[in-house]
């Protein structure tokens, strides 16, 4: 046996996994090592099968169905007999802008606070309990958010997409969530008048708007200026005006949802609703969500390109969760491996950097770089 | 709270009209052949026309109790009369302006029956709020102002005015009367009494339902294309940008706006006249200014490529249409 499968059985042999809901409605998928093709449509009736077959069959990577099925184990849709399924977020690094310029454990970070933004959208605006939602480490580049709510159980793949729509801010026209109006004083200029406690995007966006011209206040001139004509539409004349406009009175008046210069502020509008939106999706796929069926990676379960531990994170413990200690899972163990490509970690609080060629390294770190390819056993 | 017969005769596809009728013993041969439901039975040849005529029934005043009587017992003759035409077009837009007929009254309604009817339909409707997951089976989200991003949300619920809870309720309608539709098979007795109407109806759909889109060469449509034009005939509840991607390809390729109806019509959910307007304002006949298709990059961020192989040398469907005919054709040259 290899040694990762080896480290994986003995994984397996003493982890505990925690069961999806309804597991014997589920669909169970999974990889193996050196294998490409996936085995689907396995059913377990209760989580003692499941964890026996684990131990037995030592998966490299291990998935279950977000939906529930009359027949989870038939081979087409249709005999399988869809029933409902939970609301899965996928928050990966991948989706980031320029992400293959982060380094993993910056791009970890990154991914954290789109987290932070879709939880308080799930809570604040869909209010959703927190008990039914569940936070999990991947085991690779990001997060999984999943909702369980009887509320949701039916919804279509259309109904799903507006939740991501709502989410992304796709296809958001602010005309319709805040209303201009034309007030008079001397001239007549536009204004809106949104309460930043205001639910929904509504308040999103007034508390955006607020705090984006807060830093703006408490900028230099020449800083805010250059700042400002940073976005698209606003040169030199209307980033003065809106910099110099922000006196004491001024600041108050916005503070409390009193937002005038809306010709100006309109074209910070955008850059800054999409700064207000979570990043879902990557350019290529369609977001996941949306899916009324797809494949999830079982809790407790370890990644295979990784060897870590697909990881429940606590949501009152989300600032302090730090994957690259908690889910390892691996021992202390010094083992010899050959390095073949050069590579930097910092797992368990220590910093790894290795080079080509052989070296003696903690167990939890030559799981690690065999799972990712970059060195052999030796 | 109770309904009154009025009310039941405005909202005939309520519980409390199903169980008016128990109430009254009165069994659907006596409707069909009594003289006195004559009245009855004229009204129910109007609903089916009104609703292919106009997509709307109108109103009609009711001034006494017979009357409301007359009204009730027209609505399920007027579902037989549907059913027994046995064309998914009529189902639809009869489902269509029943709904509507009932939108336009409760409108004027109290909150009170509103929500009692709401109620009925799933929804619950609490000083104009209604949950997400009721509003999103219901709310026409492929129209820009309906979409969940753009309303206000606290907590789950929705903020709705009375309008807009009664324009949930018709689509819960229409949904209802379709789907029972469809499920539906007329007795033949159905045909002595309405045969003639009946039979000018099949006549003059079945020469609508076989129109067919000509002189474009649908083979030659990009994945995107073909994938939405699938959904919409699948009956997917394709969302707007999806809509609009379609109608604004089709019309640069020289589609007529009929011959956008036409695809459009076969999707379940299919509002002629909304449908129109949607396509005349994006193809400029309304709004002046004719939009142009997306380009790939942008179909994509909105999540409807599929890509294939040919799609490496297009950046924009058009240019993947142009690109595939000319393929086609040479290779037919070829073969010559
Ligand atoms: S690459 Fe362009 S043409 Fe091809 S499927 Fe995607 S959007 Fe359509």
């Amino acid at each position: 046996m290899n040694y990762l499968r080896k480290k994986f059985y003995e994984y397996y042999l003493k982890a505990d996994i925690e069961a999806p809901y309804r597991i014997e409605r589920r669909e169970f998928a999974f990889l193996f090592f050196n294998e490409s093709t996936m085995k689907r449509h396995i059913s377990f009736k209760n989580k003692e099968w499941l964890l026996r077959y684990l131990k037995t069959s030592i998966p490299a990577h291990v998935y279950y169905s977000s939906a529930y099925y009359n027949n989870p184990s038939a081979g087409t849709m249709r005999e399988k007999k869809w029933m409902g399924a939970d609301l899965i977020f996928d928050l990966d690094a991948d989706h980031l802008p320029n992400a293959n310029k982060l380094r993993y454990e910056e791009s970890l970070e990154r991914i954290k606070e789109e987290l932070k933004k879709l939880l308080s959208f799930l809570i604040d605006d869909f209010g959703f309990d927190e008990k039914s939602i569940s936070i999990y480490f991947s085991g690779g580049r990001g997060y999984h958010c999943h909702v369980h709510d009887k509320k949701i159980l039916n919804l279509g793949n259309q109904e799903r997409r507006e939740i991501v729509d709502y989410i992304m801010a796709r296809g958001l026209d602010y005309s319709h969530v805040i209303v201009e109006r034309s007030i008079y004083s001397k001239t007549y200029t536009k204004t809106i008048e949104i309460t930043p406690s205001s639910p929904g995007w509504r308040g999103r966006i007034a508390r955006g708007i607020i705090s984006f011209l807060e830093e703006v206040k408490s900028m230099e001139r020449e800083e805010a200026i250059q700042l400002l004509k940073s976005f698209d539409g606003i040169g030199d004349t209307i980033a003065q005006d809106i910099y110099d406009g922000l006196d004491d009175r001024r600041m108050e008046l916005i503070r409390e949802g009193k937002i005038d210069q809306m010709a100006a502020i309109k074209r910070l509008l955008k850059p800054l609703i999409k700064e207000l939106a979570v990043k879902l999706h990557s350019s290529t796929d369609e977001p996941v969500t949306a899916d009324i069926k797809r494949l999830i990676r079982l809790p407790g379960s370890l990644h295979g390109k990784t060897g870590f531990r697909v990881t429940r994170v606590n949501l009152n413990n989300l600032e302090d969760f730090n994957p690259l200690e908690e889910a390892v899972v691996f021992g202390e163990e010094m083992v010899k491996i050959d390095v073949k490509k050069p590579f930097k970690i910092k797992l368990k609080g220590n910093d790894f950097a290795l080079k080509e060629g052989v070296v003696k390294v903690p167990e939890y770190v030559a799981v690690f770089a065999l799972a990712r390819n970059m060195a052999n056993i030796f | 709270m109770e309904f009154e017969i009025c009310q039941i005769a405005r909202y005939p596809f309520i519980e409390d009209a199903k169980n008016w009728v128990k109430k009254e013993k009165i069994d659907i041969q006596e409707v069909l052949y009594e003289p006195i439901y004559e009245r009855a039975r004229a009204r129910a040849v109007e609903r089916v026309e009104q609703a292919l005529k106009y997509g709307v029934i109108k109103e009609k005043a009711l001034l006494d109790e017979i009357e409301c009587m007359m009204e009730i017992f027209s609505y399920p003759l007027a579902r037989l009369i549907v059913a027994a035409v046995e064309s998914e077009y009529l189902v639809r837009r009869y489902a269509l302006a029943e709904a509507k007929k009932a939108y336009e009254s409760l409108k004027k309604e109290e909150t009170a029956i509103i929500q009692k009817i709401a109620r009925e339909f799933g929804i619950e409707a609490k000083d104009g709020m209604v949950h997400f997951s009721d509003y999103l089976k219901f709310a026409p989200t492929w129209d820009i102002k309906w979409k969940l991003v753009n309303r206000v949300m606290d907590k789950g619920y929705v903020e709705l005015s009375n309008d807009e809870i009664c324009r949930l309720i018709q689509e819960a309608i229409r949904n209802k009367i379709q789907n029972e539709l469809f499920y539906m098979f007329a007795p033949p007795d159905i045909n002595k009494i309405f045969g003639e109407l009946i039979s000018k109806l099949k006549n003059k759909l079945l020469a609508k339902e076989i129109k067919k889109v000509e002189g474009i060469s649908e083979k030659d449509y990009p994945p995107c294309i073909k994938n939405l034009i699938a959904a919409i005939k699948s009956g997917m509840n394709v969302p707007h940008v999806g809509r609009f991607t379609l109608v604004t390809f089709l019309n640069a390729i020289g589609a007529s706006t009929e011959d956008i109806l036409k695809i459009f019509s076969s999707s379940p959910d299919f509002n002629e006249e909304k449908t129109r307007y949607q396509i005349e304002h994006i193809t400029g006949k309304i709004s002046g200014t004719v939009y142009a298709p997306p380009k790939c990059a942008t179909i994509r961020t909105w999540g409807l490529c599929f890509p294939d192989e040919l799609c490496k040398k297009a950046n924009h469907p058009l240019l993947y249409y142009r690109l595939k005919r000319r393929k086609n054709e040479l290779s037919k040259e070829k073969i010559l």
